[in-house]
């Protein structure tokens, strides 16, 4: 099968200032892959995810969206298969009410007038967002703006769906949404890239890692080999999960288990397998 | 954000006009201001755009400057097709060649020229200033030579409101665009202005709330981090500016011999060919502005 997004040797070079934000990038991804890009501030990860919806143009190289080449195209085009979920929300939010910002995108698409309604009330109830439905965007904290900016791109049932950092600053109940959010998601059959510095969101919930550093993809593999690979953890200064970094222990310094864990109900199922109980 | 964004802002370079204190700059251009407006004389108005051009070229901005100048030089030249047929000058107007159900006029076509001249004199030597000078240089003199603070805030916030206001236009556009804005031109463009313009009062707002929250209203003697200093030649340059630009002001208000407006006379054939250009130039600009639009 043909991978939905295909990225040949990528470079970008930002014109102000001269900066190279991404060097020789090239991957894959398949349909329904739930991936997670990861890397500290400024590695490049919202440049290389600008350009699977055309915002940014690859300086060297070629970015496919489907088999197709993305050169030639432009946002509004690519807009129909790529939803992008903007890591601040002040430039993503420009309608009066919230309520015109969700029908905006698939107005746009040309989705009939009740079905454009009815993914605005899906979308507001899933969200949460039945008090602000009325307010300007900008009279909304912070937080619940992202939660907008998710909702907008909600509404338009992209075959891609990016979120740029959906969780960063937000609490616990915003968090849990963007859980169910990424798992809904990939029930529909959607492609998702999640770029987040929350470990414990992306160990839970995507299949596949890509770990930037200094503009460049260092890693691509599984959560779990992510965070046992120490090199990599250290050198971009990521932690794994708490419960992780404990398995991670037991396994080196008492060789007590055997298993990488990503979470406490791993964690937990494992404690009721007996040959391992005696070890933990 | 390509296309349409077009930054009237700070050029870095190092030319002796980038170095210079931004006063003696002011000076000139509000000189050069002055003098535009004392006088409709080709020959004064086109020297100084030339020196203004010349000042471009030295300051290596050139780009930059064409950037800005490919949209106001066609815009201006319309004044030639408006002023030809309705000249803004006491009549009688003497009547020179028949344009369709439109007379050109004699007075229309100077006047249109000269205040063509004009705009792209006092438009020149301004972006030469704007362009070379760091707008926190040009708040720090404008303070040390007694300007309120208050106002000379103000004037260096609007310098910098367009560059706010277009930054936040590619934005605004940019995030439309990643929601499948449908159609393009002008139509599409328009309805993004709306949420540019409370973009750009929101963060007044924010500016307000940031200003007072540091002590902005409070009073007394306020130190700055930025220091600028007026070299000898920085003095020299000002001197020479405001003599010049006084004596050639003076000049152009006392001899009326000056005045051209009668003794410069156009053939009907320059002066039919001149508007047909002017209208095709305006015209031609405004098709390419539309084809732009459409491919942004
Ligand atoms: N518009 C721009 N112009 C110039 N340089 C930019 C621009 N946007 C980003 N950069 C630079 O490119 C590099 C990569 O930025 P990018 O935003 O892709 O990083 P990021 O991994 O998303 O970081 P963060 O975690 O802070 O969001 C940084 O050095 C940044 O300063
Ligand atoms: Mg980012």
């Amino acid at each position: 099968m043909e991978p939905i997004i295909k990225v040949e040797n990528l470079w970008h070079t930002y014109p102000t200032g001269n900066i190279t934000a991404l060097r020789e990038v090239s991957l894959n991804i398949n349909r329904g892959e739930l991936i997670g890009v990861i890397g500290q501030n400024g590695s490049g990860k919202t440049t290389l995810v600008k350009h699977f919806i055309g915002l940014l143009k690859p300086t060297r190289g070629k970015v496919f969206i489907d088999g197709e080449d993305t050169e030639p195209l432009k946002v509004q085009q690519l807009a129909a298969k790529v939803g992008y979920v903007y890591q601040n929300p002040n430039h993503q939010l420009f309608a009066r009410t919230v309520q015109e910002e969700l029908e905006f995108g698939p107005n746009n698409l040309g989705v009939p007038k009740e079905e454009v309604q009815e993914r605005v009330e899906q979308a507001i109830k899933f969200f949460g967002l039945e008090e602000l439905r009325y307010l300007h965007p900008y009279r909304i904290g912070f937080p619940l703006r992202k939660l907008v900016g998710m909702a907008t791109i909600y509404t338009m049932k992209p075959d891609i769906f990016i979120l740029d950092e959906p969780t960063t600053g937000q609490d616990n109940i915003t968090t849990q949404k963007v859980y169910r959010l990424i798992k809904k998601l990939r029930d529909e059959g959607a492609t998702v890239l999640c770029v987040a510095h929350d470990m414990i969101l992306l160990s839970e919930v995507v299949d596949r890692m890509l770990v930037l550093r200094d503009s460049e993809v260092i890693m691509d593999a599984s959560p779990r080999e992510v965070f046992s690979n120490n090199e990599i953890m250290a050198s971009t200064h990521l932690a794994p999960p708490q419960i992780t970094s404990l398995s991670l222990n037991l396994r080196k310094n008492k060789n007590k288990l055997d298993d990488v864990v990503l979470s406490v109900d791993e964690m937990l199922a494992l404690s009721k397998d007996s040959n391992q109980k005696e070890k933990i | 954000m390509q296309g349409i964004v077009i930054p009237i802002s700070m050029v870095p370079g190092n030319s002796a006009i980038h170095r210079m204190n931004p006063l003696p700059k002011l000076l000139w251009t509000f000189g050069i201001l002055a003098l535009s407006f004392s006088t409709r004389n080709i020959a004064v108005l086109g020297i100084a755009f030339a020196i203004g051009l010349l000042l471009v070229f030295y300051s290596r901005i050139t780009s930059a400057y064409l950037r800005v100048a490919l949209i106001l030089f066609p815009i201006s030249l319309t004044l030639i097709t408006l002023q030809s047929i309705a000249p803004a000058f006491p009549r009688p107007w003497t009547t020179i060649a028949a344009f369709g159900p439109f007379n050109i006029y004699q007075e229309g076509i100077y006047s249109g020229i000269s205040l063509l001249l004009r705009i792209m004199a006092m438009t020149t030597w301004a972006m030469v200033t704007i362009m070379t000078s760091h707008p926190s240089d040009i708040f720090t003199s404008l303070k040390k030579i007694g300007m309120p603070y208050v106002l000379n805030f103000i004037l260096v916030m609007t310098l910098q409101l367009i560059p706010i206001l277009q930054n936040e236009f590619g934005t605004v556009l940019n995030a439309q665009k990643s929601r499948a804005m449908k159609g393009s031109g002008f139509g599409a463009i328009l309805p993004s202005m709306v949420p540019v313009f409370v973009g750009a009062i929101e963060r007044v707002q924010q500016l307000s709330i940031s200003l007072e929250s540091r002590a902005f209203g409070s009073t007394g003697q306020k130190s700055s981090f930025r220091q600028v200093r007026m070299a000898f030649s920085d003095y020299f340059v000002m001197a020479l500016g405001f003599v010049t630009t006084g004596l050639a002001t003076y000049w152009v208000i006392i001899d009326k011999s000056l005045d051209w407006s009668k003794s410069m006379t156009f053939s009907p054939i320059f002066a039919v060919s001149l508007v047909l250009s002017a209208t095709i130039g305006f015209l031609v600009f405004v098709i390419f502005a539309i084809r732009a639009a459409l491919s942004a």
